[in-house]
C-alpha cells in the first residue's frame, strides 16, 4: 500500500513535469555537484585578484598566485598562496594545509605558524582566497527550491541548501546557499556565525568555460555588518599543473616560485 | 500594554522585517553595481622587489642629559630569478648610509645579505651554492637554533624582530636538500673563509659568517596532523656538536605555542668572549638555550606574544651582578660577544610582542615589544606605528631603555629614542 502510494506521488510529479527536490538529489549531493562546478577534481594553479571597496571607494587592492590540490586522505583542498601585489608583500608565502597553516617571509627566511583564527582575519579572509570542497567540511540538512537573484541580477530558479559545519576544519558554522537547480551552479551564499550573525554574502558570477566547465570566475563578498564593504575575488590564469605532496609543507616554503 | 495594540506592533515588526530584507537586496545590488566597474588589470609578477628608506630620530643618551640627531638613507633589493626550469639566481642586497656614524662603523655599510645558485636535481632534490641565509627558529624574541645568527647583523637599523632578522648577511655554503611526503632533510657546509671580520663598509665580509668550518643538519617529519618537529645537528670546526629541537602546536583555534631548544656541550659564553684572558678554560659542560611561548590572536586582527627565554651559557644573577661591578674593559668585552651572537648576557628573560593590524584605521599597524631581564630587573619598551596606505610606508619608532647603571638594558647609551621613517617600494 505505501509503495503504491509512492508510485503515486512519483507519477503525479512526472506528470507535472518537476520531480521533488528529495527525489532527484540530497541536499548533500546538491553540495557536492556544486562544488564540483567551482572545483577542477585535479591540481591546479589559477591568479586571483582581490579589489577592496569601502563606501563605494577603491581602499586596497592585491594579487595571489595559488596552487591547489586535493587531499588523497580527506578530499580537501591544500593549497599554496604566494603574493605577487602589493609590492610590501610580494613574494610571501602562506601554505593552507587544514590546521597546519604557515606563513613564510622570503625578505627574514621566518616560517611563522598560523593559527585557524588568523584564517579568518579581514573580509575576503585567507581562508575564502583558497580553494575549498564545502562538502568536505559541512553537512547541507535542507534544499528548497526558491528563485533568487543572481550576481547577473536574473531571476534563477535555485535550491536554497541550509549547510551546516561538520568538522572542526570548517572556517563558518552555518551557510545558506543558494544553487542553480538547472546546473548546480553556486549562485550565492550568507555565512553565519556561532551566534547566527550574517559574517558575509558571497555571489558567484560571470561564469566562463574553464578546462570544458562553465566555472565562476568572479566572486564578490559584502560584510555582513557593513554592507558598504564589499570585496571582488576576480580569477584568471587557471593552469592545470601538478602540485606535488612535497611541496605542501614548511621546509619547501623558502623553495617555492611559480612558473 | 493593552491587547488591542498587539496586532499594530506585530504588524510594524513584519513590516520592519521586510524593510530590512529590502535594504539587504539593496545593498546586495549596489555592491554587485560596485563590483561591475572592478578595473580588470592583473598585477604580474616581477623577479625585483626593491624599496628605498629614509630615517631621521633624535635619541636622549643617559651621560649629561644629551641630545644625539641620526640620519639614514637605505636602498634594499631582492632579485630572484629563474634561469631556466632547474636553476634559478637570488640575490639580495642593502646599502645604508647614515650620518653620523653608528659605534665606529663607516658612513656607508654595503650588506651582500644572499646571492646563491639554485639547482633542482630532481623535484625533490634540490642543491643551493653561494651565501644563503639560512634561519632555523620558532619563537620570535630569541632563536636558540637560529645557528648562523652570530655576526650576522652588520648594519643594526631597528631593534625589532623583524628587521633583525631580514638585515643580515647569510654565509658562504652549498646546501642540499631532499624532500618527501610530509618530510624533508637539509644538509649545509659552510666553510672557513676569513677569520675575522672586515671594518670596511663595501666589503663582502666574508669574516663575519664564515669565520669557521660549520656543518648543519636538520630533519623535520610530520607524525601526526599537528606535530611536524625539527630535529637540527650543529657543529662546528673544534666546538662539540650542538642538538636543536622545534615544535609547535595549536592549543586551540585561536593560540599556537611553540619551543625551541638547544644543547650541548660547550664553554660558558664570558669564557669565550674572554678567551685573551683565560685561554684553555676548562669549563666545558652541557648547556641548554631555549625559548618558549604562545601567541594569540583575536579576531579584531590583534595578536599577543608571550615568550620565556633561557640562556644556560649565559651569566647567572650573580655572576653577571660580580661582572658588572669588576673589571669594566672585560664587562665590554663580554657585551660585545653577546651582542654580535645575539644572545643575552644573562641567563633568563621574559618577552612580549603584541600588534594591531589595521588598528583604528585601515592600513595603520600599531606594535609594541617589551624585553624583561629576569636577573638584573632591566627593561626595554618599543612601539611602533606603521601607515601603509600604497606603495608608501610612513612609520613612528619609539624606544625607552630603563634600569641600573650596567644592567642589560640600563648599560644602553640611549635612554630614550624617536625615529620617523619612510620607505617606498618600488
Amino acid at each position: 500500500m505505501k509503495r503504491l502510494k509512492t508510485a503515486a506521488l512519483f507519477a503525479l510529479a512526472l506528470a507535472c513535469g518537476t520531480l521533488p527536490a528529495w527525489a532527484a538529489r540530497s541536499p548533500q549531493e546538491i553540495l557536492i555537484a556544486s562544488d564540483a562546478v567551482r572545483n577542477p577534481d585535479f591540481p591546479f594553479g589559477l591568479t586571483n585578484t582581490l579589489v577592496e571597496y569601502r563606501k563605494g571607494k577603491e581602499t586596497d587592492r592585491s594579487t595571489l598566485a595559488i596552487y591547489s590540490r586535493a587531499d588523497p586522505n580527506g578530499g580537501q583542498f591544500r593549497s599554496l598562496v604566494r603574493y605577487t601585489a602589493p609590492l610590501r608583500d610580494a613574494n610571501k608565502l602562506i601554505l593552507f594545509n587544514g590546521k597546519d597553516m604557515w606563513f613564510f617571509d622570503p625578505s627574514s627566511k621566518a616560517s611563522i605558524r598560523l593559527s585557524p583564527q588568523q584564517r579568518l582575519l579581514g573580509q575576503a579572509s585567507n581562508g575564502d582566497v583558497v580553494t575549498v570542497n564545502f562538502a568536505k567540511d559541512y553537512q547541507a540538512t535542507a534544499a528548497v527550491e526558491e528563485d533568487t537573484q543572481d550576481g547577473d541580477r536574473q531571476t534563477r530558479h535555485c535550491y536554497k541548501l541550509t549547510i551546516n559545519a561538520s568538522t572542526d576544519a570548517a572556517t563558518y558554522a552555518q551557510i545558506t546557499m543558494w544553487v542553480d537547480a538547472a546546473t548546480t551552479r553556486p549562485v550565492k551564499a550568507r555565512f553565519f556565525s556561532d551566534s547566527g550573525k550574517l559574517l558575509k554574502t558571497a555571489y558567484y558570477r560571470h561564469y566562463q568555460p574553464i578546462f570544458g566547465v562553465e566555472r565562476p570566475t568572479e566572486t564578490v563578498i559584502i560584510d555582513g555588518l557593513e554592507p558598504d564593504w564589499v570585496t571582488v575575488m576576480r580569477y584568471s590564469d587557471w593552469v592545470k599543473r601538478d602540485v606535488p605532496e612535497t611541496w605542501l609543507q614548511r621546509d619547501y616554503l623558502p623553495r617555492f616560485k611559480p612558473e | 500594554m493593552s491587547p488591542s495594540r498587539l496586532p499594530r506592533l506585530a504588524l510594524a515588526a513584519i513590516a520592519l522585517l521586510l524593510a530590512r530584507h529590502a535594504w539587504a537586496d539593496d545593498d546586495d545590488a549596489n555592491a554587485l553595481m560596485l563590483a561591475d566597474q572592478v578595473d580588470s588589470t592583473v598585477a604580474q609578477r616581477s623577479d625585483w622587489r626593491s624599496f628605498i628608506e629614509g630615517s631621521a630620530g633624535y635619541s636622549h643618551w643617559r651621560n649629561g642629559n644629551n641630545r644625539r640627531d641620526s640620519q639614514r638613507l637605505s636602498l634594499d633589493t631582492q632579485y630572484d630569478h629563474s634561469l631556466s626550469p632547474a636553476w634559478r639566481l637570488f640575490v639580495a642586497d642593502r646599502l645604508d648610509i647614515g650620518w653620523p656614524s653608528q659605534n665606529g662603523n663607516p658612513h656607508g655599510i654595503n650588506t651582500l645579505k644572499e646571492a646563491y645558485l639554485n639547482w633542482r636535481a630532481q623535484p625533490e632534490t634540490l642543491l643551493d651554492a653561494g651565501r644563503v641565509n639560512v634561519r632555523n627558529g620558532v619563537a620570535t624574541g630569541y632563536n636558540p637554533t637560529d645557528y648562523f645568527r652570530r655576526g650576522a647583523v652588520r648594519s643594526p637599523v631597528s631593534i625589532s624582530p623583524a628587521s633583525l632578522k631580514e638585515n643580515r648577511q647569510g654565509s658562504v655554503m652549498l646546501r642540499g636538500q631532499q624532500l618527501w611526503d610530509g618530510g624533508s632533510l637539509t644538509a649545509l657546509y659552510s666553510p672557513e673563509l676569513d677569520d675575522r671580520p672586515s671594518s670596511d663598509g663595501f666589503s663582502l665580509n666574508p669574516g663575519a659568517t664564515n669565520y669557521r668550518d660549520r656543518w648543519l643538519l636538520s630533519l623535520s617529519q610530520k607524525i601526526s596532523s599537528d606535530y611536524t618537529p625539527q630535529l637540527l645537528f650543529y657543529q662546528e670546526a673544534g666546538r662539540n656538536a650542538q642538538l636543536g629541537f622545534n615544535l609547535t602546536r595549536l592549543i586551540n583555534d585561536s593560540t599556537v605555542a611553540y619551543l625551541e631548544w638547544s644543547g650541548g656541550r660547550r664553554q660558558p659564553e664570558l669564557a669565550q668572549a674572554l678567551q685573551q684572558y683565560q685561554p684553555g678554560c676548562a669549563c666545558k659542560a652541557w648547556r641548554n638555550q631555549l625559548a618558549t611561548g604562545a601567541t594569540y590572536t583575536s579576531p579584531n586582527k590583534q595578536s599577543l606574544t608571550v615568550e620565556y627565554h633561557y640562556n644556560g651559557a649565559a651569566l647567572d644573577r650573580e655572576q653577571w651582578d660580580a661582572l658588572r661591578h669588576g673589571y669594566l674593559p672585560a664587562y665590554a668585552q663580554y657585551r660585545n660577544w653577546t651582542a654580535a651572537a645575539q644572545d643575552s648576557p644573562t641567563q633568563q628573560a621574559l618577552f612580549f610582542y603584541a600588534s594591531w593590524q589595521d588598528a583604528l584605521l585601515q592600513h595603520l599597524d600599531a606594535n609594541l615589544m617589551h624585553n624583561v631581564d629576569l636577573a638584573d630587573h632591566s627593561r626595554r619598551l618599543w612601539f611602533e606605528l606603521r601607515y601603509h596606505p600604497g606603495h608608501v610606508d610612513y612609520v613612528i619608532q619609539w624606544q625607552r631603555n630603563s634600569g641600573e647603571a650596567l644592567s642589560h638594558f640600563g648599560a644602553m647609551p640611549e635612554a630614550q629614542s624617536w625615529q620617523a621613517q619612510v620607505r617606498y617600494y618600488f
